[in-house]
């Protein structure tokens, strides 16, 4: 039995006082501890980036528009795309087929965008020679996009790299098959310069197994072969060898493109719908002739930039859809015009696009004066040898540009890939990875293998120099996940309506006259407009929306500008990584 | 300075003199010329306070508690209905400790529908933690409206000073209204212990668990047992003042009676007059005035009634199923006298809704509890006629 | 800029601490949070029974970093008027008092008192966070609780049968100073309403649509989309008034289907398509009306 009073008070030190005051605060309830479910900033890769062939961070020099940091933003852009200028007048822009304004308005301008960056940036001073820091040298054959950006991230890496180019100029493609009005020879040439400025030696009017044999390459540590594609198919029109009126799109352009103006006559047909049959539509249209595009499928095939079909019909180009040319009608070896076969679209083929077949009972003639073949180029690898093994007349290359022999790396054209300027830059770049490891695992550095899932943005065929080559980020990012935010991700109610600001044209009556550019892009102020358009998809821009609606007071600003969650009190509502306007909070149970 | 005035303009000066600085009310009958000369007071400058005029009593006592924690001196009052539905607050008041003084004009519950006075308003609220003074002139009305400041802010806890309806409210009498300055070297202005501060930003009233909750009572009770000190002593300071005291009890010609009767408000005036013409007959019976009832005067009821004969409590009250309430506080407290000493007590109900108590009932009382030799129940109602 | 980054117009001042113990996802917390940045730590809160007698904290603990008065139910009102009557009494007039009810405390049982202030212009700030229903309690209907809304007083096979009271109507009737909706959704618009607000000297009443996860029967991550649907589609208008006349809009509200918002809450899933068109008709019948006040200020 106790003999303790139960009936008086005891001195417990608890010292409750005689009304209910409170004394602390409710951070001692530890309330972190009822959830379930915990956010975490994720930055995912904005899809336009994901798209990108090149592997540029789009993005990441939005914001540093955005931001007002212009000339971070342009070497952001130099650092993975060596001729922006360029690109931003001629890339087909996937980027912007990507980009999720469009579930909004209308995708970002980002080829205007990157044009006025890339402009700015010739318009600079050419930036110091990179350190030569390798003793190894590369030889590049072919000095289009895709030998120009593998010599320039290969100069970049350290590298001595010597590109050799059979024509008289340097610029491939860019140079031999897209016209003036698209990219003037000024800017393509001051490209040029400025990346032969950054330390490439570019040796033209040497073709390889022609001017200097293949074995004369030894000396080079590796060599990047990028020789395009320049053998026009054969376009099967009976009685096509039997007149002069017939002749290949792409012979057509390199005339026109390195001076020529020949006569056509008034009637031009231009066989095919990709962007070759574009160019020599119009320049032919520049010519002086009516011309017509005529395409065995439908407007929705056609492989072309739709742009670019845009200002054709806008110039005057006249087109026929579903028709292929089946025999010329001549008089005395003079094209008077061409047969076609109407088709219709059957099923779909091994591209996905619709096979186009015949109709029965559909034959019809076009007049034409000139017929100007671009159904496709075939590449010439004759010079390279046997060993190297190729299929369907393209080099095999793994996933970095090696070929079956070592140490030969190939891209471009002349493999399996689109043929695009980006996808050849991409290639390029690819490859100088490539060769980079190669060689530092020749010389016995043991690099390991590339980790091709970090290097690539969002884990499609693109990559990135400054992810392989370590280099610091102009934007932090909040534990980087290479995943592409989806729409869903995103929340779009956070977002305004403002409208994209479109390319500034030449009107169609002046185009007619001169071979001029056509499209003068935006001007600095409209770019600016348009990059803070970019809704800085899958990356935390520090609008500190999660902030304002945390219901925990649960996030708190970092000194570097990021967020801190704190756990023991953030609850797992969700609120904030629902609310995140792009998608760069998630929410899961790991480390719970 | 002495005025004539009826008992709920002593209320009104007694709040004048204490300097309120907030008063919320609203009207009703019997208490509406306390409110309608503070209205007039502090329209006309004389009381420099805010007057919330709300639009009942429950936000009435709402308002003071604000006014309270807000760390001034507020006051209000009622009667009966208004009283009751003032209820829950007044355990918020007391339970957050806070000094409003409030003046109850007893006036009987409806239905049906009644002004006049009786006791069953303020004592239906005994459990809410207020101390109740119970007056029996407007004199002590005008008094005890001060001391209750001084006694609430003493201790923390709210004050209902009581008055008969229309018996006081209404009834004139010469009233001796001390003096400004005096009152005030009585009763400085309050400075609260607990009170909403921007600079010390703390939370008033939050759930208390079963841990913490008991503890609070128990400091709410000392502070209702440390009121029983502190009234005395605020008595002995008014007395220094102006020379009047009343006591928590008050023994009236209680010498040698082996018959004491127990009354409360303004009846105690009606058997003094009883008492003293027995007296002149020879007769031993005296009177018991019981002013304070919470908290409870125990010690000086069994001191006084311990060993006398008979005791006659007169309720003007009535706890249904009990009896009157007067009578069942004091019975309790008798049980600890020996049993040798524990009077016989009668508990008479009286004058409810009211009913007049005459001189003639009261005599009628006195020779009613002498001629039984006990009480056959525990509530004798008076004068009933079914 | 397409998004309107909003960071700088939010005072950076947290006067409410974690730990706070409201369910997770609950949208109270956010107004509270909001409303103290607008108004600084120069205010006091009465708090009448309401889920945030919980939210605050227990004895000893306070979630608020200015002085709390924990009241009755029914009292938000006049506890208010009282300790604005105590200040001024000893000279602070620039003290910010505000009581911050629920629904019940304010359509219901807190509501005489509220018109008592209301009616006396007492210069205080009454804030109604609305949840549409007796949360703490669990889940009871108030005169806040939406027509067809499911309770637990108000069962899916008999659900709540009256519409919304017009609460605002009913403080503008009263001609106060300023009388405002608001919701968590817009934290710029609730900021810039009631550091309005702060400004007006008078009764000032400010009606915070606070959606509520336990009780409207939806997800966690939910409020701040069901809060901005609920002002889309107009069931909760963003409005202000002053004087009792002169009404506006403060947002845009494009109106559309209600019934995405109906559907995203299980308290409503007893509705049948006919029911949802009921409330539909009922919310464009009340836009009519609202717009009419605004045309022509009744």
């Amino acid at each position: 039995m106790s003999d303790r009073d139960i009936t008086v008070p005891r001195a417990s030190g608890r010292a409750v006082p005689p009304i209910a005051i409170s004394e602390t605060s409710t951070l001692v309830n530890p309330t972190g501890s009822w959830k379930y479910i915990l956010p975490r900033y994720e930055d995912r890769v904005a899809p336009c980036n994901a798209a990108c062939p090149i592997g540029i961070d789009i993005e990441g020099y939005m914001v540093l528009i955005g931001h007002g940091r212009l000339e971070e933003a342009c070497d952001l852009l130099v650092s993975e795309n060596p001729m922006p200028a360029i690109t931003g007048r001629v890339c087909h822009h996937p980027c912007e087929d990507g980009c999720n304004r469009a579930s909004i308005d209308q995708p970002v301008s980002i080829h205007a965008v990157e044009r006025r960056l890339g402009d700015m940036i010739l318009a600079a001073p050419p930036p110091p020679v990179p350190d030569r820091r390798r003793s190894e040298t590369v030889a590049v054959i072919g000095s289009g996009p895709a030998g120009l950006g593998c010599a320039f991230f290969l100069t970049r890496l350290g590298y001595g790299v010597t590109v050799f180019e059979a024509a008289a100029a340097a610029g491939g493609m860019l140079r031999l098959g897209i016209p003036e009005y698209r990219l003037p020879r000024a800017i393509l040439d001051r490209q040029i310069e400025r990346l032969e400025a950054a330390g490439i030696e570019i040796r033209t009017s040497v073709r390889i197994g022609t001017d200097v044999p293949w074995r004369d390459l030894d000396r080079f540590d590796a060599v990047f072969v990028a020789p395009g594609a320049h053998l026009d198919k054969d376009s099967r029109i009976e009685g096509a060898d039997a007149t002069e009126g017939i002749r290949p799109g792409l012979e057509f352009l390199k005339a026109v493109n390195a001076g020529e103006r020949p006569d056509l006559g008034d009637h031009v047909v231009v066989v095919g719908g990709g962007n070759t049959a574009m160019d020599c539509a119009r320049s032919a249209l520049r010519l002086g002739a009516a011309v017509t595009v005529v395409y065995r499928r439908t407007p929705v095939e056609m492989p072309a930039i739709p742009q670019e079909v845009k200002e054709a019909r806008t110039e005057g180009v006249g087109f026929v859809f579903l028709a292929a040319p089946t025999a010329a009608t001549t008089r005395n070896g003079r094209l008077l015009g061409i047969e076609c076969q109407r088709m219709e679209l059957g099923p779909p083929d091994e591209s996905g696009r619709r096979r186009p077949v015949p109709m029965d009972e559909g034959r019809f003639s076009v007049m034409a004066d000139t017929v100007l073949t671009a159904i496709g180029e075939d590449c010439d690898l004759s010079f390279l040898p046997d060993a190297v093994r190729t299929s369907w007349g393209l080099l095999e290359v793994d996933a970095l540009g090696e070929s079956t022999v070592a140490p030969v790396f190939a891209g471009g054209d002349a493999v399996d890939q689109p043929r695009s300027v980006a996808d050849a830059l991409g290639a390029g770049k690819r490859a100088a990875i490539g060769i980079d490891h190669y060689l530092r695992e020749r010389a016995g550095e043991e690099p390991g293998p590339v980790p091709l899932d970090e290097v690539r943005l969002g884990g499609s065929g693109n990559v990135s120099v400054m992810r392989y080559a370590g280099g610091s980020d102009p934007i932090p990012r909040e534990s980087p996940v290479n995943e592409v935010v989806t729409w869903e991700q995103m929340n779009a109610h956070h977002f305004r309506t403002v409208p994209r600001h479109e390319d500034h044209f030449h009107s169609a009556i002046d185009v007619r006259a001169a071979f001029g550019e056509v499209n003068f892009g935006l001007t600095r102020r409209e770019a600016v407009e348009e990059a803070e358009r970019c809704l800085n998809c899958g990356v935390c821009n520090r609008c500190e929306l999660c902030l304002i609606f945390c219901p925990d007071m649960a996030i708190t600003r970092r000194e570097d500008g990021g967020f801190e969650v704190d756990m023991r009190y953030c609850k797992g509502c969700g609120l904030c990584a629902a609310e995140c306007p792009r998608g760069a909070i998630v929410m899961t149970r790991e480390g719970l | 300075m002495k005025k004539v005035m009826i008992g709920n303009h002593a209320v009104s000066w007694g709040a004048l003199r204490s300097r309120v600085e907030v008063v919320s009310a609203y009207p009703i009958t019997p208490q509406t010329q306390v409110v309608e000369a503070l209205s007039d007071m502090v329209a006309n400058g004389s009381l420099e306070a805010r007057y919330i005029k709300v639009e009942s009593e429950h936000s009435a006592m709402a308002a003071c508690i604000g006014a309270s924690i807000a760390g001034t001196r507020t006051f209000t009052a009622t009667s009966a209905q208004g009283l009751a539905l003032m209820h829950e607050l007044l355990h918020w008041a007391a339970g957050g400790r806070l000094p409003v003084v409030m003046a109850d004009i007893n006036r009987a519950m409806a239905p049906g529908w009644t002004i006049w006075t009786d006791q069953n308003d303020s004592l239906s609220q005994r459990d809410t933690g207020w101390i109740q003074l119970y007056c029996e002139t407007n004199q002590e009305v005008f008094d005890t409206t001060i001391q209750s400041f001084k006694l609430a802010e003493a201790v923390n806890l709210p004050v209902m000073l009581v008055l008969d309806a229309f018996f006081l409210s209404h009834t004139s009498e010469p009233v001796d209204v001390t003096e400004q300055e005096d009152v005030d070297r009585f009763l400085p202005r309050r400075e609260a212990v607990f009170k909403m501060d921007t600079a010390d930003p703390r939370a008033f009233g939050a759930l208390v668990r079963p841990d913490a909750y008991m503890e609070m009572r128990w400091h709410q009770q000392e502070a209702m047992q440390e009121a029983r000190d502190v009234f005395r002593r605020v008595e002995d300071d008014w007395e220094a003042l102006t020379g009047r005291r009343y006591g928590p009890v008050e023994a009236y010609r209680t010498e040698g009676a082996d018959l004491l009767l127990v009354t409360s408000g303004t009846i105690t005036s009606t058997a003094r007059h009883v008492v003293d013409l027995r007296r002149a007959a020879g007769e031993a019976v005296g009177l018991i005035k019981v002013k304070m009832f919470r908290p409870f005067p125990t010690g000086e009821l069994r001191a006084l009634l311990g060993g006398v004969d008979r005791v006659a409590v007169l309720d003007r009250n009535i706890s249904p199923g009990r009896g009157g309430i007067f009578a069942e506080e004091i019975r309790s407290a008798l049980y600890d006298v020996p049993p040798e000493d524990r009077p016989i007590l009668f508990g008479y109900v009286l004058g409810l809704g009211g009913r007049d108590v005459t001189p003639a009932v009261i005599d009628d009382i006195i020779d009613n509890t002498r001629m039984k030799s006990r009480p056959e129940r525990e509530d004798l109602w008076v004068g009933v006629e079914l | 800029m397409s998004q309107t980054i909003i960071r700088d117009r939010i005072p950076h001042e947290e006067l409410l601490a974690s730990g706070h113990l409201a369910c997770p996802g609950c949208a109270a917390p956010i107004a509270m949070k909001l409303v103290l940045k607008a108004l600084g730590p120069d205010t006091m809160v009465v708090l009448p029974a309401c889920c945030w007698s919980i939210i605050a904290g227990p004895w000893p603990q306070s979630s608020l970093r200015v002085p709390l008065f924990h009241t009755a139910f029914e009292t938000g009102a006049a506890v208010a008027s009282g300790i604005k009557a105590g200040l001024e009494a000893r000279g602070d007039s620039e003290t910010t008092v505000i009581s911050w009810a629920g629904d019940g405390g304010t359509f219901d049982i807190g509501l005489q008192a509220l018109s008592g202030a209301a009616e006396r212009n007492e210069d205080i700030i009454y804030f109604c966070y609305d949840n549409e229903a007796y949360m703490n309690t669990g889940i009871q209907r108030s005169s806040a609780t939406p027509w067809g809304a499911w309770t637990t007083t108000t069962p899916a096979i008999d659900p709540e049968h009256q519409p919304k009271k017009d609460i605002m109507a009913i403080m503008a009737a009263h001609r106060i100073p300023y009388a405002a909706t608001a919701s968590v959704a817009y934290p710029v618009d609730l900021v810039e309403k009631v550091e309005k607000a702060r400004t007006i000297r008078g009764m000032r009443f400010i009606h915070i649509l606070a959606p509520c996860p336990p009780g409207w029967k939806t997800e966690n991550d939910e409020t701040i989309e069901l809060a901005r649907m609920a002002v889309e589609s107009r069931v909760f208008p963003l409005m202000e008034v002053e004087n009792g006349g002169a009404w506006r809009f403060t947002a845009d509200h494009p109106g559309g289907p209600v019934e995405p918002y109906i559907r995203r809450q299980a308290r409503f899933k007893h509705l049948t398509d006919d029911q949802v068109a009921h409330i539909q008709r009922e919310v464009d019948a009340r836009w009519e009306i609202l717009t009419n006040r605004v045309r022509y200020g009744t």
